[in-house]
């Protein structure tokens, strides 16, 4: 019998993950000055400068890199097998994508095609270096097969977003023709936000939903379904747009969008059957990003406008539900590896911060607070332009909170290392 | 009863998990009387529950199974973590501290969990396993113990 799963030196360095999740709000910060800087044009149209540069300030900056640096140290974890050379992954992952995401921010807001380019291919080959490494642990897997089917489908249309990523920088530079740029830039945003996102958040939902908040389980038929349909859905709508089927690309769309829709609202129901009464801050993220994943399907499905869609998946769901998950994995993992320095070095005298003591619960809330402030505010912002800048402002205030919580634990973590270490 | 080992086990593991979710909301509602009773009850019932794998499960799978002995051993570390979260939990709820209450509740849930899937995944099933003709004679002395 292969007890692999019971060892608990398979988690990587420390270091590893939190050098992406540190690495990350300052994107968030970033995209919410750019908000504030740019205010209400920014908002005008998806198709705006400052719009794709905020997008992928976010998308690859903050939600990029947290799902990689969340996934290099839970993979080992959930699928019982450790990613291959994980130090070099991770760096290599973690400063190619941080090149990227500045990168493409500077060519799609600043029109410099030479940032653009130098953005697009080290995005593209930090997601690469890190895809093909999880790959090899995900096929190896044998761990709970709801997630591990999530998250092989969400490393799938990680690729394809990857691909029609390149694809549309090398059209933009002018490279070669598309017949239909815009349906290509759709094509790439749903395999990105719906595909990799998307299909992630129902992987790690699967995963830690029961265990954090104590609820049933997903039903077995979601879990086993669930992710495959919308992978397959999500292709199916793609090139149904692409080749010009624009009904049955609406059809098909809205079918994955209908999935999606159902996922969030078996997720609230579990909410409110947890066994787990407390109200902790994180439960609140969960709560925003669900909602704000059926807003976003009911403001597609009635023609609101794109922009709209945007901030409810992007700051919604994509800003939200990652702050909300640092909050238990920051203070978990540190708590965990003092653990177990504490041990190696049998200073039994010196007691550990809990995670209360690593991460303040009253600052979370209040970033929590911040952040639902924000999310109104920009909401509100596409129709009434005033509320664009404040918006942004408040979106970079709670991300700021975010990254102050974060280098509080990670000072925590060092001051008690070092002292373990005397 | 149960007829099963892994089955009486994850009982356990919930019952500790109802226990510990009490407190929480005991420090909530403020009441330190309440709480200092719940903790109690969650503190036997969970050391309880090590007290029955260590002394009882443990040693009888090492017993048909020696290669069981690196994770048991394991399992047996994180108790010993879990243990002294237990003590850190007992001193705040003697010195009223309300947040350092719900900070150890929250290290201990988390701890707790990822130690019961492992247990939940491997190790009950490897004692079913193994522990096949047995399990009525181990199932009354978990029981009893």
């Amino acid at each position: 019998m292969d007890t692999g799963g019971l060892s608990l030196d398979q988690a990587p360095p420390i270091d590893i993950p939190a050098r992406f999740f540190l690495t990350a709000p300052l994107f968030a910060i970033a995209a919410g000055l750019l908000l504030a800087w740019q205010g209400p044009t920014l908002l005008v149209s998806r198709w705006m400068p400052g719009a794709l540069a905020a997008t992928h300030l976010i998308a690859i900056g903050y939600l990029g890199l947290i799902m990689c640096g969340a996934l290099l140290q839970m993979l080992p974890v959930i699928a019982g097998a450790p990613v291959p050379a994980v130090r070099l992954v991770g760096t290599l992952t973690h400063l190619l994508l941080t090149c990227g995401a500045a990168g493409l921010a500077l060519g799609l807001g600043g029109g410099d095609s030479a940032a653009l380019l130098a953005g697009g291919v080290s995005a593209g080959l930090g997601f690469l270096a890190f895809v093909f490494p999880a790959a090899i642990a995900l096929v190896r897997a044998r761990g709970v097969p709801g997630t591990l089917l999530a998250l092989r489908a969400a490393a799938i249309a990680l690729v394809v977003t990857v691909i029609l990523g390149l694809l549309l920088v090398a059209v933009v530079l002018g490279w070669p023709r598309l017949p239909d740029f815009s349906r290509a830039v759709d094509a790439h945003a749903a395999w990105g936000l719906m595909g990799w996102v998307g299909l992630l958040v129902i992987g790690v939902a699967i995963q830690v939903l029961p265990m954090f908040y104590v609820t049933p389980a997903y039903p077995a038929p979601m879990r086993r379904w669930l992710a495959p349909a919308l992978l397959i859905g999500i292709a199916g709508a793609s090139v149904a747009w692409i080749i010009g089927d624009a009904l049955l690309g609406r059809l098909l769309f809205g079918a994955t969008g209908l999935g999606f829709v159902g996922f969030a609202v078996t997720t609230l129901v579990l909410i409110r059957r947890r066994q787990r009464p407390r109200l902790d801050p994180t439960l609140i993220h969960w709560w925003s990003a669900m909602l704000s994943l059926c807003m976003a399907a009911v403001s597609w499905a009635f023609a609101a406008p794109p922009t709209l869609v945007g901030v409810l998946l992007l700051v919604g769901l994509g800003v939200g539900l990652p702050a909300g998950m640092l909050f238990k994995i920051m203070p978990f993992l540190t708590w965990f590896h003092l653990q177990h320095r504490q041990l190696a070095a049998g200073r039994f005298d010196l007691r550990i911060p809990h995670m209360g003591g690593l991460l303040s619960i009253r600052w979370a809330q209040a970033q929590v607070g911040l952040h639902l402030l924000a999310l109104g505010l920009l909401c509100g912002a596409v129709f009434v332009p005033a509320l664009a800048r404040p918006g942004g402002l408040i979106l970079a205030l709670s991300s700021a909170v975010l990254l102050v919580l974060l280098i509080g634990v990670a000072r925590t973590y060092r001051r008690f290392a070092e002292r373990l270490a005397l | 009863m149960t007829d099963s080992i892994a089955t009486f086990m994850t009982d356990d593991h919930q019952r500790c998990d109802h226990l510990l979710a009490a407190c929480e909301q005991a420090v909530s509602g403020g009441d330190w009387t309440r709480l200092a009773e719940q903790a109690k009850d969650f503190s036997n019932a969970l050391l309880g529950h090590f007290d029955m794998e260590e002394q009882v499960l443990f040693p009888e799978l090492v017993a048909v199974s020696p290669w069981a002995s690196g994770p048991t051993g394991m399992m047996t570390m994180e108790h010993g973590q879990m243990r002294s979260l237990v003590e850190e939990l007992e001193d705040a709820v003697g010195t009223q501290d309300a947040d350092a209450c719900l900070g150890i509740l929250e290290t201990l849930h988390l701890v707790i969990q990822q130690h019961n899937s492992k247990e939940e995944g491997i190790l009950y099933p490897m004692a079913e396993e193994n522990l096949g003709d047995q399990t009525p004679d181990i199932l009354s002395r978990l029981q009893a113990a």
